[in-house]
């Protein structure tokens, strides 16, 4: 499936299809202390789109995420989703928005003191009224999208890593986000378990039509499951664009993420081992 | 000038914290109301009264053994220098005035810091490293409201309930002693103690009780919620949590102590 998106070239893309972004961040400036993790950030992501966040490791990636779920604020900049600015917005206007948005955290973040049932279940029975039947009812269905079932009564400890990730996916899903975010959805994982979380994702995007955003730094399953990449180095956001036109940019740092070039053999890098010669 | 600095730099933590725990407190307290158990919601419910059995009912007998030695302690001591006077009668007195007021909230209190205290800074330290806390307020739900409310409900239901029981097993003890040595019957000392307690000293007995369930359950969430630096901060956040929690509730002992002696006689 991807390879045909990679070769055909011409597949639409929703950014393409002159719609309203779904989140925009503006000039987002974040700094922890003296340290300045994003520098002025300016992103689009548009509706039923796949957008992954590519980078190395402390780039400031999962702060972007975290910046995107509302958990924490920035020093500067703004963040529309469907229209609101999350960072000025009040706690009711957050609360409205944190109800289209699904997360799936690196570790799982299941509750530990209860069922993997209880976990899916606990979204509804906060926000809905609805009946004790029809809530098992959901989460059995929950589960069994990401391939889960007879779980139920469980706990999160007695699942493998795979599972305990599904089943946090199957709890972000539980209230039909508009918007899912995953946190490096393969870390901790083998490339088999990997290769499954990526396979349920491209089935979740094409069933649901939801708009992703992943942050991750396997290559492998960013180009697999991306219809766009950002990549972030050094608190700034150096390209955004398809598949294609990330693997076709010229830039120095790109290549090397993506040729998988370790730091002191880039070309343009002043290294010792070249020092030599 | 580095030692004002170091000291400036210590109170503003200090003040920080004050008013981090009562931003913590007004946030619980506003919440707390929601969770009775006619028109509140039945989940809470259930979660504070499985923590009611954590704090209160596994507690039990070490708050009872404990409190029931420090009353025989009390009555062996008291009644060595009182015997002296031939006044050995006071040490009903003693027990019964000292075990309500003082030491059987004291008592209960140190227990449940010890065994609940630690282990609600260790579980919301823990939901906090594992993102758990995150995963909350990602789905809207207030972790404050999930959290904490109902281990303060269960708190303010449960230290109460153990203070009466460990003034009682402390006076009780205290009888073993008068029946030794001075012929009375437990009964009859009970009568007497019935006769020398007034209801100033069992209402701030309890007031107490209650003033030291809030100290030790937000003292314990806030510690859980501030954690830094991956799971080796838990072990630091539970000892914190411990040490504050003891030092508050014996300051909050003294307040209370002293505005019950001058407003209250």
């Amino acid at each position: 499936m991807s390879e045909t998106k990679l070769a055909s070239g011409d597949r639409r893309y929703p950014h393409e299809a002159g719609a309203e972004p779904v989140i925009s961040v503006r000039g987002l400036q974040v700094r922890y202390g003296d340290r300045q993790v994003l520098d002025g950030v300016d992103l689009d992501i548009y509706r039923g789109e796949t957008m992954v966040i590519l980078g190395a490791s402390g780039c400031g990636k999962s702060t972007l995420l975290r910046h995107l779920e509302g958990l924490e604020k920035p020093a500067a900049g703004s963040i529309c989703i469907h229209g609101t600015d999350i960072v000025t917005a009040s706690r009711k206007e957050m609360e409205r928005i944190r109800r289209l948005l699904g997360v799936s955290f690196q570790s799982a973040a299941m509750f530990n003191s209860m069922t993997v049932g209880d976990n899916v279940a606990l979204p509804l029975r906060e926000h809905t009224d609805l009946a004790e039947s029809t809530i098992r009812l959901i989460t059995r269905m929950k589960l069994q999208q990401v391939g889960l079932s007879g779980v139920e009564d469980l706990y999160p400890t007695e699942l493998s890593g795979g599972m305990r990730k599904r089943a946090s996916l199957a709890r972000a899903l539980a209230m039909d986000p508009e918007i899912l975010l995953f946190d490096e959805p393969s870390a901790g994982l083998d490339p088999i378990i990997a290769a499954g979380i990526d396979r349920l994702i491209l089935r979740l995007k094409d069933a649901f039509k939801m708009t992703l955003i992943v942050v991750t730094h396997e290559l492998q399953s960013a180009f697999l499951i991306a219809d766009r990449m950002c990549m972030l180095d050094q608190a700034k956001i150096l390209a955004v664009g398809t598949v294609k036109q990330i693997l076709a940019n010229p830039h120095p740092r790109i290549q090397q993420f993506v040729q998988r070039i370790a730091d002191d053999a880039a070309p343009g890098s002043q290294s010792y081992v070249t020092g030599f010669e | 000038m580095a030692i004002l600095d170091t000291v400036g730099r210590y109170s503003i933590q200090q003040v920080e914290y004050v008013g981090l725990l009562a931003i913590q407190f007004w946030h619980g307290a506003r919440l707390l109301v929601r969770i009775n158990p006619f028109s509140g919601r039945r989940l809470r419910w259930r979660r504070a009264i499985g923590q009611m059995a954590e704090i209160g009912v596994r507690a039990l007998p070490v708050v009872c053994l404990i409190s029931g030695a420090t009353g025989l302690i009390l009555a062996l001591q008291s009644g060595a220098e009182l015997r002296r006077f031939g006044a050995m009668e006071v040490v009903i007195n003693l027990v019964g005035t000292t075990m309500t007021r003082e030491l059987g909230p004291l008592v209960a209190a140190l227990v449940v810091i010890g065994r609940s205290g630690s282990a609600i800074s260790a579980e919301v330290a823990t939901m906090v490293v594992t993102e758990e806390i995150d995963a909350l307020r990602t789905m809207a739900i207030d972790p404050i409201d999930f959290v904490l409310v109902p281990k303060s409900a269960a708190m303010l239901v449960m230290l109460p309930s153990l203070t009466v029981l460990a003034v009682f097993s402390g006076i009780l003890a205290g009888g073993l002693f008068t029946y030794f040595t001075l012929d009375m019957t437990i009964a009859m000392y009970l009568r007497r103690t019935a006769e020398i307690l007034l209801m100033r000293d069992i209402v701030s007995g309890l007031v107490k009780a209650v003033v030291f369930g809030t100290i030790i359950v937000h003292v314990g969430c806030l510690e859980g919620f501030l954690v830094t630096g991956g799971p080796e901060g838990v072990g630091r956040s539970t000892t914190s949590a411990v040490v504050k929690s003891i030092f508050l509730v014996v300051l909050a002992d003294l307040i209370c102590t002293g505005f019950f002696y001058f407003f209250w006689r």
